[in-house]
């Protein structure tokens, strides 16, 4: 699984960043983490606001600061 | 098209769409979503993205604290692609404008005058 950050460097990225890590880890499911911080390439996909989460190339959250449960949620494959 | 705001911030955020469609009125409406946007009413994005499912678009949408739909006519296809994703919107049609489609020149009188309108009801 592939888990992306998409955001330009700001706090609540980076605090997304955090809680998705300890989502991961909580979740015991091997995934990776990847930051796509380039505002083209967050725009291609889409992203009109970050912080956004994206679960294997699927956006699944744009502009909010998700915390651990709810993206432990998205990563066992709910809403 | 730009990036609404950034970060989550405490900013308002708009996203304008338009149905471009094939008629006089699709243009009108592309030219208006242009227009509100260029006037700071938010920022257009795509609509075929939408209605494509295209996961960052349709929660972009999901996010926004407004959609704004400018449909061409009213066969409305604008409407329906956020209604079949069950996106909330406000809607505008240009034919509702006094436009006519297949017959009204869109000139930029037109456009200007449609944008203002539309503009102070979002």
């Amino acid at each position: 699984m592939v888990i992306q950050i998409l955001g330009t460097g700001c706090p609540k990225c980076k605090a997304l960043e955090a809680n998705a890590r300890q989502a991961i880890e909580a979740s015991g499911i091997a995934a990776t983490i990847e930051k796509v911080t380039e505002i083209d390439k967050i725009m291609d996909m889409g992203v009109m606001m970050t912080p956004a989460l994206a679960i294997d190339g699927q956006v699944v959250s744009a502009g909010k600061l998700l915390n651990k449960d709810q993206i432990l949620a998205y990563v066992k494959g709910g809403k | 098209m730009g990036c609404a705001c950034s970060c989550g911030g405490d900013c308002k955020v708009n996203l304008i769409y338009a149905c471009s469609g094939a008629a006089n009125t699709g243009l009108l409406a592309d030219q208006v979503a242009r227009t509100l946007a260029s006037n700071g009413k938010g920022s257009m994005t795509c609509l075929a993205a939408v209605g494509a499912d295209l996961s960052g678009f349709l929660a972009s949408a999901r996010s926004a604290d407004k959609n704004v739909v400018v449909d061409g006519c009213k066969v409305a296809y604008g409407a329906k692609i956020f209604t079949k994703n069950g996106l909330p919107f406000e809607h505008f049609i240009t034919t509702d404008f006094g436009v006519v489609k297949g017959q009204t020149p869109i000139t930029g009188e037109v456009i200007e005058t449609v944008a203002l309108q539309i503009g102070r009801l979002i």
